[in-house]
């Protein structure tokens, strides 16, 4: 199959499978997952394959105004993040097939149906070629999402929807706004690596557009002050919470930050403008707010949206470095989150499915009755803290050797600290699970106790991951290859 | 420039069709609806012939008894009025047959009398599309509003008042514009529209510039502009579901087009750059309309007058869109008044079925429906996306040219106004699915016998029109270039 098509499908398999879903018979909407997931994350391959040879990919599939195409084209930092997606989602179909029994979950057909939308619209969002197409599925990746927040239908849960809702619909207003003002000055909308704004705006311009394209994808990347709808979030079922709201919603606005620096502005025209300094302040601000924030929780899931809160800032801030390192750092940190996070979020689903607990304190213990889940959330959250032979650890070196070269040593310091930090929110929970003595009274005693292996084989998969992404980020899945690439791409310079 | 019949028969054949009904509806009960719909048909069908030979071959005219102007009134079926035309056929045919087992189950003993009052409608909306001439504009304005008022008094308790508030208003408007085109008779000494173009520009300034003011007031009534909207939501919320569903779609729609044609054929662009204080009224009116109406419909509790308040709300970006004067802006302003006229029309066809089916009109009841009609959910839902302006759906495209323009002219209160207007937008839409999917419900006890026959084909003609909006909004490409930037006026930035 030549690529143009590759790329149609890439996008069109998970919505084909979520519109069949949603008319097939309610059996066949979980079933469908499968072979669709599967047949995905192939043709995600198959792209990244061509495009770490060389290729640059592009198709037009169709023309929306004059003018103006829905295109879709493979880069580097798109196939890293359409690999991330789709790869995630196989896994994570397994695990959703655990949890909607183990948790006796409702409305099946229509959780599976908008699961493999999401994915369908992230993977537009990773494949984008312009502006407008971007846009078209950010949005579509905030109507799809919301139905899974609000699932459980409880007022919580309609609460949470309402408030992810209002933050990203008044986003979506905000890009929206911004690629109107970007075709308006520029009459292209096309991603350039480099960016294709220098000499076209005034100063005072550029500041506006900055401010609405970061409100843009701000929101989806919680960052300070726009993070609040994401631990609301939390009362969506754990697949999504794992999938969505660590990897592919929350990375789309990481994402589309590093578009929106590095392909639409592009380094040279924010160097020493006061804007950069102003989204790299406010990182720093949410890494460290954030973890407080992480430290105070007794939510096991919230406490980990905290820390999702703080490592999205991370990638946003290797972004606004503005050096090569510190890119391919943040397109690293990108997929090692991903992984490290994902596993995290299984193993509180898997907790909260066998044990029925959802709170750090209630977890004194456990460690003993479900000691496959506690080791696999043990080396994630060394994997995340960036102990050195775990994935976080090669993310984060590139973007403190990107701190260094950029000369601002601050943010080195503010990288380290946060490391100590994630230490401080992830490191008692595995103390109290395994050390501390069990909690007698109650329904406590119920044998083994691990979740049902449909739970507990996905959480071994991307456990496997994250020690193997640590230890050989070079060999696997060309995904070293891409980051240096994306970096090279956009300064011209190989990292 | 052809000669040919097409224009006139256009709205000679529903208004045949709505003497035929009410001469020979009495008689027999099924007669009514079986003579307006080949009515009705038969005009779509020449409507989208229209359309398709101005496409190719260019404008069709038509002299009343060979007279020509400016003796003789004038019917020009150029590129936007065929556009008008094939959307008032084609919305009006869908519109009444998916009505059809809702007037007959509402109002069974005056279906003639109905029907009748609907194909007058459509004719006075038809002879509004196609007139070259002032005074027979206003004619079929009244002609349409008249049906209007009639359509709107056969509803439920209130719907009198309603009418009667909604026919005083309507006549001030109607009035003001018949006074705005007395000042361009005396000016100009005419009443052919391209025979006052021509003589504008030599008249005198303030039998101008009053005559501008009227006519905009006076149309701004009868589209519903802000702050001119006052007769709408009691009228469309009163009035008989099939009366809703057949005027809510159109007749605001065909106001602002009428304002279109004059401000930008008649006065044109020349005269409106060099007196920029009228469109700035305008387009204040729109801006408003957009955030007032959203934010109305965002807190209403009647399915029926949430869609009312948001037709307020639609029609402000058309008269945004008319006001800003560019090209970017009129195509966004076509195509919002394709976009809100199509949405409206599935909207409340589906809310037609729900009424005739279920006697559901409260957003209270719509928990739980998903179950028994989810066809009319799907429409509903899809309908709130395109207001909402999610792409490919149509509404995106209008706000995209319309924010365009105003970022072009550098009025950022106007594009602060339309992101304003689209979040009240995403309010009211998000509450209906919300009431629709995520709310836990009682069973309830059905106000009306359940599964009528009739709500089926109401059903089927909402998804028709849902998506017919879908296909409208795929095509944009193809519409925009061949069909929407041929119908814009000459001479514009």
């Amino acid at each position: 199959m030549d690529l143009p098509t590759l790329l149609i499908l890439a996008v069109a398999l998970p919505l084909v499978a979520a519109v069949a879903g949603l008319l097939a018979p309610r059996r066949l909407a979980e079933v469908l997952c499968y072979p669709a997931s599967l047949a995905t994350v192939v043709v995600a391959v198959l792209i990244a394959l061509a495009v770490s040879q060389g290729q640059a990919p592009r198709v037009n599939v169709w023309t929306l105004t004059p003018g103006l195409d829905l295109a879709l084209a493979g880069d580097a930092l798109g196939v890293t993040f359409a690999l991330l997606a789709s790869g995630l989602w196989v896994v994570a179909t397994v695990y959703s097939s655990g949890y909607v029994r183990a948790e006796n979950l409702h409305h099946r057909p229509r959780f599976f149906m908008f699961f493999a939308a999401s994915i369908g619209a992230a993977m537009g969002v990773a494949l984008a070629a312009n502006l407008l197409t971007f846009l078209l599925f950010y949005e579509l990746l905030t109507l799809t999402t919301w139905p899974l927040v609000a699932h459980k239908q409880t007022p919580e849960a309609i609460a949470g929807g309402r408030r992810y809702l209002v933050f990203a619909l008044s986003a979506g207003v905000a890009l929206t706004a911004a690629v109107v003002a970007t075709w308006q000055i520029t009459g292209t909308l096309d991603f350039v690596p480099g960016g294709f704004l220098a000499g076209r705006v005034s100063p005072a311009g550029m500041a506006a557009l900055f401010a609405l394209f970061l409100l843009g994808c701000g929101v989806k990347a919680a960052v300070f002050p726009l993070h609040s709808w994401l631990p609301a979030a939390m009362v969506a079922p754990t697949p999504v919470s794992a999938l969505l709201h660590a990897v592919a919603v929350v990375k789309a606005g990481v994402f589309g930050c590093i578009r929106i620096v590095a392909f639409v502005f592009g380094p040279d025209a924010l160097r020493d403008t006061w804007a950069i300094h102003v989204l790299a302040a406010a990182c720093a601000v949410t890494i460290v707010f954030g973890s407080l924030m992480a430290i105070r929780q007794d939510h096991l899931k919230r406490r980990l949206a905290y820390s999702t809160v703080v490592q999205l800032s991370y990638v946003v801030l290797g972004a606004a470095l503005l050096a090569p390192y510190a890119l391919a750092g943040a397109v690293l940190h990108m997929v090692n989150h991903g992984l490290a996070k994902i596993t995290l979020f299984f193993c509180a689903g898997a907790i909260h499915a066998a044990q029925h607990v959802e709170n750090v304190s209630q977890l004194k213990g456990l460690g003993r009755r479900m000691p496959w889940t506690f080791a696999a959330f043990t080396v994630a959250s060394l994997g995340l803290i960036g102990l050195p032979g775990l994935c976080g650890f090669v993310g984060k070196f590139y973007l403190a050797r990107g701190a260094v070269e950029s000369n601002q040593l601050g943010y080195l310091a503010l990288l380290l600290s946060g490391s100590i930090l994630s230490a401080a929110y992830l490191l008692p929970i595995i103390r109290d699970a395994c050390f501390g003595r069990a909690d007698t009274t109650g329904d406590a005693a119920h044998g083994h106790g691990e979740a049902t292996p449909t739970m507990v084989v996905p959480i071994l998969m991307t456990t496997a991951l994250v020690v193997v992404f640590g230890i050989v980020p070079a060999a696997l899945a060309f995904q070293y290859a891409l980051a240096s690439k994306v970096a090279a791409q956009v300064f011209g310079v190989i990292p | 420039m052809t000669s040919s019949n097409l224009p006139v028969l256009l709205f000679l054949v529903p208004f045949v069709g709505a003497l035929a009904c009410a001469a020979l509806g009495w008689q027999w009960r099924r007669l009514p609806a079986l003579i307006a719909l080949t009515f009705m048909a038969i005009t779509a069908g020449l409507a989208v012939t229209g359309l398709a030979i101005v496409a190719t071959r260019g404008p069709l005219r038509t002299y009343m008894g060979g007279w020509q102007p400016p003796l003789g009134i004038e019917w020009v079926l150029d590129p936007l009025g065929s556009i008008m035309a094939a959307l008032v056929g084609v919305l009006g045919l869908l519109t009444l047959a998916g009505c059809a087992p809702s007037i007959q189950q509402e109002m069974p003993r005056r279906q003639s009398l109905f029907y009748a009052c609907a194909l007058l409608l459509v004719s006075g909306l038809m002879g509004m599309a196609l007139t070259g001439d002032l005074f027979n504009l206003f004619v079929h304005l009244e002609l349409a509003s008249l049906s209007a008022y009639a359509l709107v008094a056969a509803g439920r308790r209130g719907a009198p008042r309603a009418a009667i508030s909604y026919l005083f208003i309507g006549s001030i408007g109607a009035s003001l514009y018949l006074l705005g085109i007395g000042f361009l008779y005396a000016a100009t000494g005419t009443l052919n529209m391209a025979d006052v173009a021509a003589r504008l520009s030599a008249s005198e300034a303030n039998l101008q510039l009053t005559g501008i003011v009227l006519v905009i007031s006076g149309l701004g009534v009868k589209m519903g502009l802000f702050p001119l909207h006052v007769w709408l939501p009691d009228a469309y919320t009163l009035g008989p579901a099939p009366s809703t569903t057949l005027m809510a779609p159109l007749a605001t729609k065909l106001s602002a087009y009428a304002l279109l044609r004059i401000l930008y054929w008649v006065y044109q662009v020349d005269y409106l750059q060099h007196h920029a204080a009228a469109l700035q009224v305008l387009c204040w009116g729109g801006a408003l309309a957009m955030v007032f109406g959203g934010v109305k419909a965002a807190v209403q509790q009647d399915l029926w007058r949430l869609l009312a308040y948001s037709t307020v709300s639609q029609v402000g970006l058309v008269a945004l869109g008319i006001g800003l004067a560019t090209s970017q802006s009129l195509t966004g302003a076509i195509l919002q008044i394709l976009n809100d006229a199509v949405t409206k029309a599935a909207m409340l066809t589906a809310a037609a079925a729900l009424l005739s089916g279920l006697g559901i009109r409260s957003l209270q009841q719509l928990p739980g429906l998903v179950r028994s009609h989810a066809l009319c959910g799907a429409v509903l839902v899809v309908g709130g996306m395109s207001l909402l302006g999610i792409p490919p759906l149509p509404g995106f495209y209008a706000k995209w040219y319309i924010l365009l323009a105003a970022i072009d002219a550098r009025q950022w209160a106007f594009v602060a106004a339309i992101l304003l207007g689209t979040l009240a937008t995403a309010l009211y839409v998000f509450r209906i699915v919300e009431m629709l999917y995520f709310t836990t419900h009682e069973p309830r006890p059905a106000t009306r016998a359940t599964g009528s026959p009739g709500a089926l084909t109401t059903t089927v003609h909402a998804v028709a029109l849902a998506l017919a909006l879908a296909a409208i909004g795929l095509l944009n490409g193809p519409m925009v270039t061949s069909l929407i930037i041929p119908a814009l006026p000459r001479g514009l930035p």
